[in-house]
């Protein structure tokens, strides 16, 4: 099992990037709805 | 035949408009012949590393002068709103580019065949062989057609002269490689067979992107 | 309906390739148990170069068209590769630390793989650099369009130039069926992963655009 550190190494940095860039991307679709939902309140209040 | 005079037009002034003036030719020949120097002292202190890094050498230093030379084809259009008087000529967009193409290639070429007897001189070598000026006329036809398009790009950025090596470069890595490649064999005296498939490469890169360039230059110049 | 059916499928295919990797297929013998990050490699590398077919696509018909929304698909397919590709760089790199010792090399394909890093870095450095929004994504387009093109031409030009890593000595003799049906089952998990995420990050670049188009309305 020689290696096994570059094993995890490799695998955990992928799923690690995988990981980030799918939540860094479900952050900025929560925050694009609330503003949206503002912009929806601020319409409606006129 | 319409198309190739009026391209023959457009390359002419150009021309015409660097002969009087000699702009171009003269900083990048300058520029070329101090990178050359340089590079002799980086590395010619040992005339054995020297023929081993020589067409390296050559073609990074021609690499820069293109992107030199390029950053000026364009430049000189915007500096004088000649560009809006270009485009509301009655001539097509494909003209423009094969006009300016033509220009940067016989700027590049003149600098090439100055610069070349130099480089031999500076370092000892024999460059007077017809593979490696087939070589660096095909790899000059490929940096001058995508170089023409990046310039036309770069003109209309913010930061002009940074932008057009940031385009350029990486785009003309497998032509560098090939080039390098092909003329190392030039110099050490291969047969053509060995030239062959890094010929082919610059070949394909030439034909793909001079059509390419071609087709798109039209998009980048528009409004 | 469609999107629960994907992730559902994705989570599967995840869960069965990482099962192939670690518990079924056998260890090679020559290079030990990090070969398996060659199932890891492989999937990578081939979503890098499949976004930049959609960049290329996207890119044509956005100059064709001029309908934002290639435009948008072109951005998100090219943030999408930038990353996948960054991906195959670092675990290129993981992987040549224990084989060869270095943690980089001039081999052909991540030589290759640089290449289209940087040729994906200019498709975004250069549009920030136009002022004029519509000037930039045709900027962009050109970049996308020339870009894929270089790419057989780069690849081309490096394998001659340095021959292939190591990797083509798992195919002596044909590949072993258990390995063959491990890196499809990993390409295809990660393809359907590129396709959840290519969705979502177009869904949101069209949310963005909108948003920008609202708030520029008078009121």
């Amino acid at each position: 099992m020689e290696n096994f550190g570059y094993l995890l190494a490799a695998f955990s940095a992928a799923w690690a990037v995988v990981f980030a860039y799918l939540l860094l991307l479900l952050n900025r679709q929560k925050k694009l709805h609330q503003e949206i939902n503002l912009l929806k309140e601020e319409l409606k209040g006129k | 035949m319409n198309f190739w005079r009026k391209v023959i037009a457009i390359a002419r002034k150009d021309t015409l408009a660097e002969m009087r003036t000699r702009e171009t030719v003269s900083a990048v020949l300058v520029f070329t012949l101090l990178v050359i120097v340089i590079f002799n002292f980086a590395f010619g202190a040992n005339p054995g590393i020297a023929k081993e890094v020589a067409s390296g050498m050559l073609w990074v230093t021609f690499a820069f002068a293109g992107v030199l030379s390029f950053n000026r084809s364009f430049i000189v259009e915007k500096e004088e709103n000649c560009l809006e008087g270009l485009m509301i000529a009655p001539i097509s967009r494909e003209v423009i580019y094969v006009g300016k193409l033509l220009a940067s290639l016989l700027v590049m070429l003149i600098i090439e065949i100055i610069a070349l007897p130099v480089f031999a001189l500076l370092f000892n070598l024999d460059v007077l062989s017809i593979q490696l000026v087939i070589i660096i006329v095909l790899t000059t036809l490929g940096f001058v057609a995508v170089g023409t398009l990046f310039s036309a790009m770069a003109v209309n950025t913010k930061a002009r002269e940074m932008v057009l090596p940031i385009l350029f470069l990486p785009i003309i890595v497998p032509v560098i490689i090939s080039a390098v490649k092909a003329s190392d064999l030039a110099l050490s005296g291969g047969s053509w067979t060995t030239l062959a498939s890094w010929l082919q490469i610059i070949g394909a890169f030439d034909v793909i992107f001079l059509v390419a360039s071609f087709l798109i230059f039209t998009y980048v110049i528009e409004e | 309906m469609k999107k629960r059916i994907l992730l559902g499928l994705g989570f599967l295919l995840i869960l069965l390739s990482l099962y192939l990797v670690f518990l079924f297929v056998p260890t090679e013998k020559e290079m030990g148990i990090v070969q398996r990050i060659f199932y890891l490699m492989v999937p990578s590398a081939w979503t890098a170069l499949l976004s930049f077919l959609f960049v290329f696509a996207a890119s044509i018909l956005y100059l064709a068209s001029r309908k934002s929304k290639w435009d948008i698909l072109a951005h998100s397919a090219a943030e999408i590769g930038l990353a996948f590709t960054s991906l195959t760089l670092i675990v290129g790199s993981i992987w040549a630390r224990p084989i060869w010792g270095v943690w980089w090399t001039w081999e052909a394909r991540l030589t290759a793989t640089l290449v289209l890093w940087f040729i994906y870095l200019t498709y975004f450095i250069v549009p920030s650099m136009v002022t004029d929004e519509s000037r930039a994504a045709r900027f962009a387009a050109v970049v996308g369009i020339v870009g894929f093109l270089d790419v057989p031409i780069v690849i081309l030009a490096t394998t001659l130039w340095r021959g292939l890593h190591p990797a083509p000595i798992i195919f002596q003799g044909g590949i072993a069926p258990p390995m063959l049906l491990t890196i499809l089952a990993s390409v295809a998990a990660f393809t359907v992963l590129y396709f959840i995420l290519l969705m979502l990050r177009v869904s949101i670049k069209t949310d963005e655009v909108e948003l920008k188009k609202l708030r520029e309305l008078p009121d």
